[in-house]
């Protein structure tokens, strides 16, 4: 049995042109689409990216200190304070501060606020405006004061009395602490987070070298007021219960968060606008 | 032997704390006088760091000229100095406030912390940091 294969027929010349300009024409389509390809992003952010963004900062942690976590749905209170260090200031430097300001004994897990913000004085132009992660939010703050305590409601009790509220060590088992609970209040730092703007808003006196001149006020400027709105509305957005807005001076005796308590009015109204309530 | 040892290191121990100490009271008693503008010696206070991001001297001497003098007479028993080492670094965070009296407790009273570095082998203010817990 013998095969039959079919004839070959050569292609012509014509044939030939024809095909290579097709074959150069989808090389040249093919390099447009590189250049039309819609970039590829990270994975979906943790909540919809409406109101601000929310830069991550990965801050070096001391392993050796304990702190408590707790589920941030029982989080009612945003916390105004400022850093009272120079606004040029970043997260990280914040961060190292605090690792070093504890001691042996009693060292601090990492920066003790949720957000930092980082805004220019008035008719200043640096720093750039930046929101910045903190601790996280299930967390527990360091910022209110660890003699503050607040009356806790039915949800925080319940939240405490179910072990969800638990303090220990990297790596260690987290156990329910008796002391964060007196009576029917629990320590402020636990329904709060502290939203610190990093700036010195205070005046100059004996105890803040570092405050402005009584002839050159400080105070957050409009975007300023808007950076904490938006950031305090996204927060509402994914923890409703997120309520209130207070400052460092109204837990502890300290003059944090300087002139920055009085335009809380104007950061709740601007909240407002952007479809938000708070008290 | 080894109970000789321990003593001298014990010894030497209470003498850095001691020399410490000493120089951190000197440091604020420097102070003092500083932000009461009654001594123009700004730098052996404050770093470098500090004076370039208030403004130079003449800025922060012009900035603190304001400022209500105190009592010298009463300082030393008025003013509370305590501090610790940092946990990291060479800094140290010092707290100097007003003993607080009947009438200064209706009052704010600030509690920040003052950031000290060692520079040009002296301790120096760095900054303060607004205190929190």
């Amino acid at each position: 049995m013998t095969l039959k294969f079919p004839a070959f027929h050569p292609i012509s010349p014509k044939m030939k042109i024809i095909i290579l300009s097709l074959f150069m024409m989808t090389q040249i389509q093919a390099q447009d689409c590189v250049n039309c390809t819609p970039p590829v992003f990270d994975p979906a952010p943790e909540w919809p990216i409406e109101y601000i963004t929310v830069k991550k900062v990965d801050y070096p942690r001391n392993e050796k200190a304990s702190f408590c976590q707790r589920p941030p749905e029982i989080v009612d209170t945003i916390v105004l304070h400022h850093t009272e260090t120079p606004s040029t200031k970043n997260a990280l430097y914040i961060n190292d501060l605090h690792l070093n300001r504890g001691t042996a004994a009693d060292p601090w897990y990492m920066v003790a606020y949720s957000y930092l913000v980082n805004a220019p004085y008035p008719k200043e132009s640096v720093p750039q405006s930046l929101v910045s992660e903190g601790r996280p939010i299930d967390i527990v703050g360091a910022h209110a004061g660890s003699n503050s305590f607040v009356t806790m409601d039915e949800e925080q009790s319940k939240a405490y009395t179910d072990g969800k509220i638990t303090c220990g060590k990297e790596g260690s088992v987290f156990k329910v602490d008796p002391s964060i609970v007196r009576g029917n209040t629990i320590k402020a730092n636990v329904t709060t987070i502290g939203l610190v703007v990093i700036g010195n808003y205070a005046p100059v006196s004996r105890q803040n070298p570092g405050g402005y001149s009584p002839r050159n006020p400080r105070y957050p400027t409009k975007d300023t007021q808007d950076m904490i709105a938006r950031l305090s509305c996204q927060l509402q957005k994914k923890y409703p219960r997120m309520k209130n807005i207070r400052w460092h001076s109204n837990y502890n005796s300290t003059d944090c968060p300087g002139s920055i308590k009085n335009y809380v009015g104007q950061i709740v109204a601007r909240a407002e606008e952007l479809g938000c309530k708070f008290n | 032997m080894q109970i000789q040892l321990i003593v001298l290191s014990l010894l030497l121990c209470f003498s850095v704390i001691a020399s410490d100490e000493s120089e951190m009271k000197l440091l604020f008693s420097r102070y003092d006088r500083v932000m009461s503008s009654v001594s123009d010696q700004v730098e052996d206070v404050f770093s470098k760091k500090f004076l370039e991001e208030n403004g130079g001297k003449e800025g922060f001497q012009e900035k603190i000229k304001g400022l209500a003098k105190p009592n010298f007479k009463s300082m030393p028993a008025a003013k509370d100095l305590s501090f610790k080492k940092g946990v990291k670094s060479d800094l140290y965070f010092a707290k100097y406030t007003e003993k607080r009296t009947e009438k200064s407790l209706k009052g704010s009273h600030a509690s920040s912390q003052f950031i000290i570095v060692r520079e040009d082998g002296k301790l120096k203010i760095d900054g303060t940091i607004s205190d929190g817990e």
